[in-house]
């Protein structure tokens, strides 16, 4: 499972596109270079603020502790890692590909004098520069969409999590009913590449985003992934009809 | 916005990597330790032969962008 996968002529989803798998992680982190700046802002404007509400329902599922030690990958600006301190958690491990959102998000934590209890790395999900066992959880919220390979990714965050250990994953899923599935798709499709273009100046970026969220697995495919990746106890909660959904495993 | 950032650009300087970071950090490739190269400004992995750059103290544990040691 642990695939290093070279040279290999696999292919992956980059939105609707098919690329090479190799081309994938090059072509998200320039994605994400281009939007880091203003990556936050986006996300008020795209779910209308509603983003920090299902962050706030992720840490409210992981109920941090004093000394409980947090890896949070994907983790770019910050966002999860500062509301985990804040909520009474340790210490994080903020984990990223793009150096440009490691970079914006320490500039916030030392303004907010978080910094001392925050590590940034630059690192790739399928290849954790992080020991066996060396985190009491493992998050990451709209990140594990943009990996090439989400086995890997799983089979990574099971290994660098202490037995015992919780895994939670924040991602756009699937609204199971029909109506509302229509009128978020016409939202997504209609609304949010030309907010990208206006406001981020960006419309790529954005169609890129709308669309790999299109791709991604549904709420019980993707419990099925991490329950292969050896979590036990998988379960998922749906927030706001289904637009996203919040994933949790347990390293048993 | 960014026009903003531009004329603060005499940040003060990054203080330099962090050895505290040895502690959490593995390479990627063989899981094994790193050692700091502090003239280079490197993670060295002696088993996977290559040397992952610090920028800005970030360390940056990508292969694609780690230094071969070969040559």
């Amino acid at each position: 499972m642990t695939g290093e996968a070279e040279g290999s002529e696999r292919l992956a989803d980059f939105g609707f596109q098919t690329v090479p798998e190799a081309e994938k992680a090059h072509r998200v982190q320039g994605v994400f270079s281009s939007v880091a700046r203003r990556y936050d802002l986006m996300n008020d404007v795209m779910s209308l603020g509603i983003h920090r509400l299902w962050k706030d329902a992720l840490i409210d599922w992981l109920a941090p502790w004093p000394g409980m030690r947090l890896l949070d990958v994907a983790g770019g600006t910050g966002d999860v890692a500062f509301r985990f301190l804040r909520r009474g958690g340790g210490s994080a491990v903020i984990c990223d590909m793009t150096p440009g959102m490691l970079a914006e998000g320490r500039r916030r934590a030392e303004a907010q004098k978080l910094g001392g209890r925050l590590d940034w790395v630059c690192g790739d999900a399928m290849a954790l520069p992080f020991p066996d066992r060396s985190f009491d959880a493992c998050t990451i919220a709209f990140g594990i969409r943009n990996v090439t390979r989400i086995e890997d990714a799983l089979a990574e965050a099971f290994r660098v999590l202490r037995f015992g250990g919780r895994f939670l994953c924040l991602e756009f899923s699937r609204v199971p009913d029909d109506m509302l599935r229509r009128l978020y798709d016409r939202y997504s499709f209609q609304v949010i590449p030309r907010m990208g273009a206006l406001i981020a100046g960006d419309r790529d970026s954005y169609q890129y985003l709308v669309e790999s969220i299109r791709r991604f697995p549904d709420q019980e495919t993707l419990a099925g992934m991490i329950a292969a990746a050896g979590f036990g106890r998988v379960s998922w909660r749906n927030l706001s009809m289904g637009v996203v959904a919040i994933h949790s495993g347990w390293k048993l | 916005m960014s026009g903003e950032r531009e004329a603060q650009g005499a940040e003060p300087p990054r203080p330099a990597f962090d050895p505290r970071m040895l502690e959490v950090l593995v390479c990627p490739v063989t899981r094994g330790p790193l050692s700091w190269d502090p003239e280079r400004q490197e993670l060295v992995s002696k088993g996977a032969r290559l040397a992952f750059p610090v920028r800005e103290g970030i360390p940056i544990m990508l292969v694609d962008e780690a230094r071969r040691l070969d040559d």
